[in-house]
């Protein structure tokens, strides 16, 4: 009788350890981990307005940084980009936007007309993809120390920079860096990490919330 | 009744009041906590600050070992400001004596007009213990920055001058100086207590 009553209240207790370990094991969810809080920052896009990381709060933002004169040395970064804003479709955000915005650290020479014909050449849509640069010092602060992208000017005009792309959600915090050309491509990870994004999103009010929070939890990490 | 039949109902109701004692007492326990805002796992610290008060020079690593709640405001602002800093005194009133343990700082988004006397009057008439922080613009732009809030002049009536929009959120960091949470602007003084006990401990 006594084993009975025991072996009853150990085996709920049991199975919600299992249950535990099975999530930390399996990791039916995967979640983006959240990394730290993305810059504010205050910058001119290439139609000359104003565009703000309150602007853009709300939506999932891809961030790259590079300077219309980059030549070769941008191609790859670009040519991901756009393979990115191509591939929107195969990911569902639900209502969430997703933007794409290229910070150019050459505040000098990359003017509104300079950005706008750039973009227009890389063929970035001017309602998903904006270009955009400021005032030196604030650009040293929101890319290097921010977003912790490396960039420095070259005695010749040129930049010497690391190519890196960084995800930031609705919340404005990082959950995505992509510092180093692996042989994975940058656009599948991308495309993946923001379909991972998308699905914790739409499942972030209720019950399903819980799920995630768990898997943060228990650092189900792609 | 028989023996039996006694023994029975003893049990089911010993059963019952045992479960009524795991619902109210056990349970919230082992119920995670659902935070007000997004938590963050960073792995750095906060952003280093430095910036002055009116009794003087303000690290973040003056507040370890306290949960340090910073928002970026200015005296001159019209609502935002205001009813975020009577929340959050509204929270201090709500952890009691636990409230020892935190630190509410702003910081000024408007260095021009904002100096750190007029921003100790400003931010103790809403709580004794609050304090007020201002450096240069190029200091406070950076931190600001880093702290990912941004703010920009908009023009105001003739009768205020100019205005200032910023980013409302209110950022805490925990005990050991690292940012955890940002909550937003409409978060409730009971969420952002409750927050700010969970980060106590």
């Amino acid at each position: 009788m006594r084993r009975k009553i025991i072996l009853r209240s150990v085996i709920p207790v049991a199975l919600i350890i299992l249950a535990a370990i099975g999530f930390a094991v399996f990791e039916p969810i995967q979640v983006l981990p959240r990394i730290r809080l993305a810059p504010g920052y205050l910058l001119i896009n290439q139609a000359a307005e104003t565009i703000t990381s309150e602007d853009v709060r709300g939506d999932i933002v891809v961030y790259n940084f590079g300077y219309s004169g980059c030549g070769d040395a941008c191609a790859s970064m670009n040519d991901t980009m756009r393979e990115i804003q191509g591939r929107l479709d195969e990911v569902d955000v639900g209502d969430t936007d997703v933007r794409f915005v290229t910070v150019s650290f050459d505040s000098d020479t990359d003017t509104p007309p300079v950005l706008a014909e750039y973009a227009a050449g890389l063929g970035a849509d001017p309602e998903l993809w904006s270009f955009a640069t400021g005032d030196p010092v604030h650009l040293q602060n929101v890319v290097k120390a921010g977003f912790e992208a490396y960039y420095e000017k070259r005695d010749d005009g040129t930049f010497t920079f690391d190519p890196v792309f960084i995800l930031v959600d609705g919340w404005g915090v990082i959950r995505g860096e992509y510092r180093y050309q692996t042989s994975a491509s940058d656009s599948d990870k991308i495309v993946h990490h923001l379909d991972i994004l998308g699905e914790e999103i739409r499942n972030s009010h209720g019950a399903a919330s819980l799920a995630y929070e768990a898997a943060h939890f228990f650092l189900c990490y792609p | 009744m028989s023996i039996v039949g006694k023994r029975v109902a003893i049990g089911v109701a010993v059963a019952v009041i045992g479960v009524l004692i795991a619902w109210y007492f056990v349970l919230p326990r082992f119920r995670p906590h659902i935070f007000g805002g997004a938590v963050i796992q960073s792995t750095q610290k906060a952003p280093r600050l430095e910036l002055v008060s009116a009794d003087g020079t303000v690290r973040m690593t003056d507040f370890e070992g306290k949960v340090v709640v910073v928002y970026f405001g200015y005296t001159f602002c019209p609502d935002v400001c205001p009813a975020t800093l009577n929340k959050l005194a509204k929270s201090l009133a709500l952890l009691g004596d636990r409230a020892e343990d935190v630190q509410v700082m702003m910081v000024s988004v408007d260095p021009d007009r904002d100096t750190p006397e007029l921003l100790k009057d400003y931010v103790t008439h809403f709580h004794p213990d609050f304090i007020g922080v201002t450096g240069d613009e190029a200091t406070v732009n950076r931190v600001a920055t880093l702290y990912g809030v941004v703010y920009e002049r908009a023009e105001g009536s003739v009768g205020t001058g100019y205005t200032i929009d910023h980013t409302s959120t209110v950022i805490l960091v925990d005990r050991e100086g690292y940012l955890k949470l940002v909550l937003p602007f409409e978060g409730s003084a009971e969420q952002i207590a409750a927050d700010i006990d969970y980060f106590i401990g």
